[in-house]
């Protein structure tokens, strides 16, 4: 069973994705801040993590110090960067420092599980 | 404050168990003292203790939580019978950052009617980023305040000789690294002899964390170590469960006593 961390400071996309990706068999995590997310990162495996780029904190890039903090603790954790906001070069910025893919916000859920399932299985 | 800080020091949000410090006396075993451990909100991500204070590192925080958690462990023992001394973990950098930190200890110990003297302050994460003119205070007021001083995680990180010289502890605790599966391994067993020799020499006792079989007490015994701590002799336990144990009741006058804790029982 895969185990996936969510990372986003917005309650309510939590709880909706959590459930939809529970639904597809998985086990979730989700933390609401960077710290939260390093501090379970620091102790727990993921397979996958979910991480929004902007969480409320200082610089406004948070999901991208988190990709790098994946990528050096954990190499074989896939990485979706979630941005509502996020720039071409913010955008190319977060693949360069590891993430597997760089979803919109937008994106129905149905797709962003979809993105997550395949990756997994590249995983696997 | 964020929201999972402001969930840990929530009143009544945090939990305390208490696992024993074992002393082996002869074939006996007798209660050392205990070591008070804290739990976080158990629907948060803070239930786990390791993502708690790694949260809380990481937020820099530790001050205020250790001073949380000290305060909830001092009050769930003393409902305990039998006035056991108490450990309590604190993170060297609220030592080295929160200068009314053994004032404030004393205070609270004083509310609930414990005794500083009663009181082990064991020094954890020890890497550095915080002022040694205030960490060494700490240390001289605890003192002379009549605490003890115990350094944990001994062998591992920033656990090392230069803390056991600016501390002085009268603690070393060895990490469990060294002492599960000793029994089948000549370096672990070196590692154990050699601290052990190192408390003889810096006057500090020594404490085997995390013994979980009997057939590595024998390297302990070898290298002259009495104190143990882990799931053999007991898991953390809740201050009833603690009580119902049977740990907080004294060894009695006579070894011969049938009552007495025999150490063949922990194999069970």
């Amino acid at each position: 069973m895969a185990h996936i961390l969510i990372v986003d400071d917005e309650e309510t996309i939590l709880f909706a994705m959590g459930q939809y990706i529970m639904a597809q068999g998985c086990t979730v995590d989700t933390a609401r801040e960077l710290e939260e997310a390093q501090a379970l990162l620091s102790n727990i495996r993921y397979h996958l993590v979910v991480a929004d780029l902007r969480l409320s904190g200082t610089h406004g890039s948070e999901g991208l110090d988190l990709v790098g903090m994946v990528r050096e603790c954990c190499p074989s954790t896939r990485v979706i960067v979630l941005t509502a906001y996020g720039s071409a070069e913010m955008q190319q910025e977060a693949l360069r420092r590891g993430a597997d893919a760089v979803l919109h916000k937008s994106m129905p859920l149905a797709d962003v599980a979809d993105a997550a399932i395949k990756l997994l299985g590249c995983a696997a | 404050m964020t929201r999972l800080l402001n969930e840990i020091l929530a009143t009544d949000a945090l939990t305390v168990v208490f696992q024993p410090v074992v002393e082996t006396i002869g074939e006996r075993l007798q209660l050392h003292m205990l070591e008070c451990l804290t739990r976080g909100p158990s629907d948060t991500n803070a239930g786990r203790a390791d993502v708690m204070f790694e949260y809380v590192r990481r937020k820099r925080v530790e001050p205020v939580v250790d001073r949380a958690c000290i305060l909830v462990g001092l009050h769930a023992a003393a409902t305990l019978p039998g006035n056991p001394h108490l450990s309590f973990n604190t993170h060297a950098s609220t030592l080295g950052r929160d200068p009314d930190f053994p004032a404030v200890l004393v205070a609270m110990a004083d509310d609930v009617g414990i005794d500083p003297t009663r009181i082990t302050i064991e020094i954890i994460e020890h890497a550095h980023g915080w002022d040694g003119v205030t960490f060494d205070r700490a240390l001289r007021n605890l003192r002379s305040l009549g605490a003890r001083i115990a350094l944990d995680d001994v062998g591992l990180g920033h656990s090392n000789y230069q803390m056991m010289i600016d501390t002085h502890p009268q603690y070393l605790k060895i990490d469990r690294y060294f002492v599960h599966g000793a029994h089948a391994d000549l370096d672990r067993r070196a590692v154990l002899d050699s601290i052990a020799q190192l408390g003889l020499r810096l006057g500090a006792r020594v404490v085997a964390e995390g013994v979980e079989e009997t057939r590595d007490l024998m390297p302990l015994t070898d290298a002259g170590i009495d104190l143990a701590q882990g799931y053999l002799f007991a898991k953390p336990l809740t201050a009833p469960e603690l009580i119902a144990s049977g740990w907080l009741q004294p060894l009695p006058a006579t070894p011969l006593d049938a009552n007495a804790r025999p150490l063949a029982a922990c194999s069970a």
